[in-house]
């Protein structure tokens, strides 16, 4: 990351009739990043990306792209490159063809064609399928002659549609990989867009959560785990126990102080700004809950029966019956002397905490 | 399966297949039959062939039955193609609709459109002949047209012509480049399956050519109806070798759309349906 804007979006808004698809939304993301878009079916992300390619127009707002305005560019005149979901490759031409359409379409020379395919289809791992039409090549090699295609034309930025979503679980794993090496490799700006917030974490270096057309939040994964802004972010990324309270107060150490109800006040951190006695959600991670025996319950720790175990190998996931509190789930390796039915104090370390503001509850 | 290998099964297949190609190899022989009166084998010649080749009636008659088959071909083409393109942006009721009007075309018998047109023609006093033939083989060759189009059409990812456009083609391009050139195997076996149709078309024809036009077929009927001569013979193994040809060709043209998937399964059972 060089910090030099790529892509720019400034209060873009889409509607189609009644429908607001894309509401207000105002992005910067650097040159050279890895970055992707995630959130549920419908909630904006492949219209979003669509207005960067191009085969969108914004209702309102602006599009740049290299600090240059595209928003009423059409998609062969942006240095964009797509990378579809059903790949859309040419079933007529075969793999030497597809790669080189975008070239052919630009007037590259022969010589220096023929080098960048043949680079192109290098860099995709293909050697030897340049005769091959789309229809004889696997799932994987579809996908990678769409990207060959794409990466060949070097544009400022790619923008890839759910490009694994039609993979097995275990070639994505290795395309995910692939992916972030090609990126390291080109320096070009990946914009990502996919519903699976696993795959979006594997690879990016920022990411953008949607819902509804909004924004809800933009940043690091690991910053988007841990200190989500709304409810939504914290469900949709990752598992979370919600705890339902009150902002007593400020904290020392940036921290607030949190009347959970029967549980009493305990302390989180979570984003400034927030007043006493507004209603909040405290998120704990399943990963930092503790179990331990109920017979040594302290206050602050929220009794509950162990509802079932499950064994995923490298973890066990718990989930728990915490009564008022309704349902919690705890992973890790130190819950596997429980069993269910077992009665269990759950605790969890004030740092491990973190409120977001309950008003924006879907 | 234990049906398919009982003796009796196959001594039927055979007797059909008799039954279908005796009649032709019999056309065949005679047509280099020596013996005019055809009642038995006079030893061989192509003097049959000769003299059909300068028979001015089937010359003028060849060269109606080819206007008339480039002449539908080419309308056939450019509806079935027009309304592939407006069939892929079209909703699912206009398509059913659509669909509908393309195989009324094929199912309806000719003889019906023939008659209806011969009236329709009479009444705005259009004139029958080569153009009036025209548009009647057009009513069911645009519609075989459209049937091969559309299933190589299926195979088409509606994304295509917006990848071409992200590759930097402008959208003419796009159709030239993608659109077009995808269809173009449909569109080579419409045309030479089209063109077939109408070469050999004998009712359309006859209702709709008048005085003034006689393709080859009806000449054809109309000398069978005087004599029955060996030249006639040789027309016919001169008509059913070069219709076997395109048919190959067509047929060859659409298995070399490999991708077309289920569509060219369906398509090649209208193939053999015809």
């Amino acid at each position: 990351m060089n910090g030099q804007s790529s892509v720019r979006l400034i209060g873009v808004e889409k509607r189609f009739g009644d429908l607001t698809a894309v509401r207000s939304i105002d992005l910067d993301i650097a040159a050279g990043e890895f970055f992707s878009v995630i959130g549920p079916s419908g909630c904006g992300k492949t219209t979003t990306l669509r207005m960067i390619a191009g085969f969108e127009r914004p209702t309102q707002g602006t599009i740049e792209i290299g600090g240059r305005e595209v928003s009423g560019l059409p998609p062969y005149r942006r240095p964009v490159n797509t990378v579809f979901q059903s790949y859309a490759l040419f079933p007529h031409l075969d793999v030497f063809e597809n790669v080189a359409f975008g070239l052919r379409e630009a007037r590259v020379p022969r010589a220096e064609l023929r080098r960048r395919v043949a680079g192109a289809i290098s860099l995709a791992q293909l050697e030897g399928r340049e005769q091959a039409k789309p229809n004889q090549l696997s799932g994987g090699q579809q996908q990678r002659v769409a990207l060959a295609r794409a990466l060949v034309n070097r544009p400022e930025v790619l923008l890839l549609d759910e490009p694994l979503g039609s993979l097995d679980l275990k070639l994505r794993k290795e395309m995910q990989a692939q992916l972030k090496d090609m990126q390291r490799e080109v320096g070009i700006t990946f914009v990502y867009v996919t519903h699976d917030q696993e795959e979006a974490f594997s690879m990016s270096d920022r990411v953008a959560v949607m819902n509804h057309g909004q924004l809800e939040q933009v940043g690091r994964p690991e910053e988007v785990y841990r200190q989500p802004r709304t409810p939504f972010v914290a469900s949709f990324v990752g598992l979370a126990n919600r705890l339902t309270g009150r902002i007593a107060g400020p904290a020392p150490g940036e921290r607030y102080e949190v009347d959970l109800g029967h549980l009493g006040r305990r302390l989180a951190h979570g984003p400034p700004g927030l007043a006493a006695g507004a209603p909040v959600l405290a998120v704990v991670r399943p990963e930092d809950l503790h179990l331990t025996p109920a017979a040594d319950l302290q206050p602050g720790q929220a009794a509950a029966t162990v509802v079932d175990v499950a064994f995923l190998g490298a973890h066990r996931t718990v989930r728990l019956d915490a009564g008022a509190l309704g349902q919690l789930v705890a992973i890790g390796q130190g819950q596997s002397t429980v069993a269910p039915d077992d009665k269990v104090a759950v605790s969890w370390a004030d740092d491990d905490a973190w409120v977001v503001p309950a008003a924006g509850e879907q | 399966m234990r049906l398919r290998a009982h003796p009796v099964a196959g001594v039927l297949a055979l007797a059909a297949v008799g039954f279908l190609w005796i009649p032709i190899l019999a056309v065949a022989v005679n047509s280099v039959n020596q013996n005019s009166l055809m009642i038995s084998w006079g030893g061989a010649t192509a003097h049959w062939y000769a003299r059909a080749l300068h028979d001015p009636n089937v010359r003028t008659g060849l060269t109606t039955t080819i206007e008339i088959a480039l002449g539908s071909t080419a309308v056939s083409l450019v509806i079935a193609v027009s309304g592939a393109l407006w069939w892929r942006g079209a909703s699912a009721r206009a398509r059913a609709v659509y669909d509908a009007t393309v195989y009324a075309r094929i199912i309806l018998p000719e003889v019906v459109f023939a008659t209806a047109l011969f009236f329709l023609f009479l009444k705005t006093h259009f004139p029958l002949g080569i153009a009036a033939i025209i548009i009647g083989h057009s009513v069911w060759n645009s519609a075989y047209a459209a049937v091969i189009i559309q299933a190589r059409l299926v195979s088409l990812d509606p994304a295509m012509e917006e990848a071409a456009a992200d590759l930097g083609a402008t959208p003419w391009r796009a159709f030239r480049r993608v659109t077009f050139a995808a269809l173009l195997p449909g569109i080579i076996a419409g045309g030479l399956l089209t063109f077939t149709f109408s070469f050999d078309d004998v009712v359309t024809s006859y209702f709709l050519g008048g005085s003034a036009a006689s393709p080859l077929p009806l000449v054809l009927f109309g000398m069978i109806r005087f004599r029955i001569t060996p030249e006639i013979n040789a027309i016919g193994v001169m008509v059913m070798l070069f219709t076997v040809t395109l048919m190959g060709v067509a047929v060859a043209a659409f298995a070399l759309m490999g991708s077309a998937g289920r569509g060219r399964r369906g398509a090649l059972a209208e193939f053999y349906g015809q």
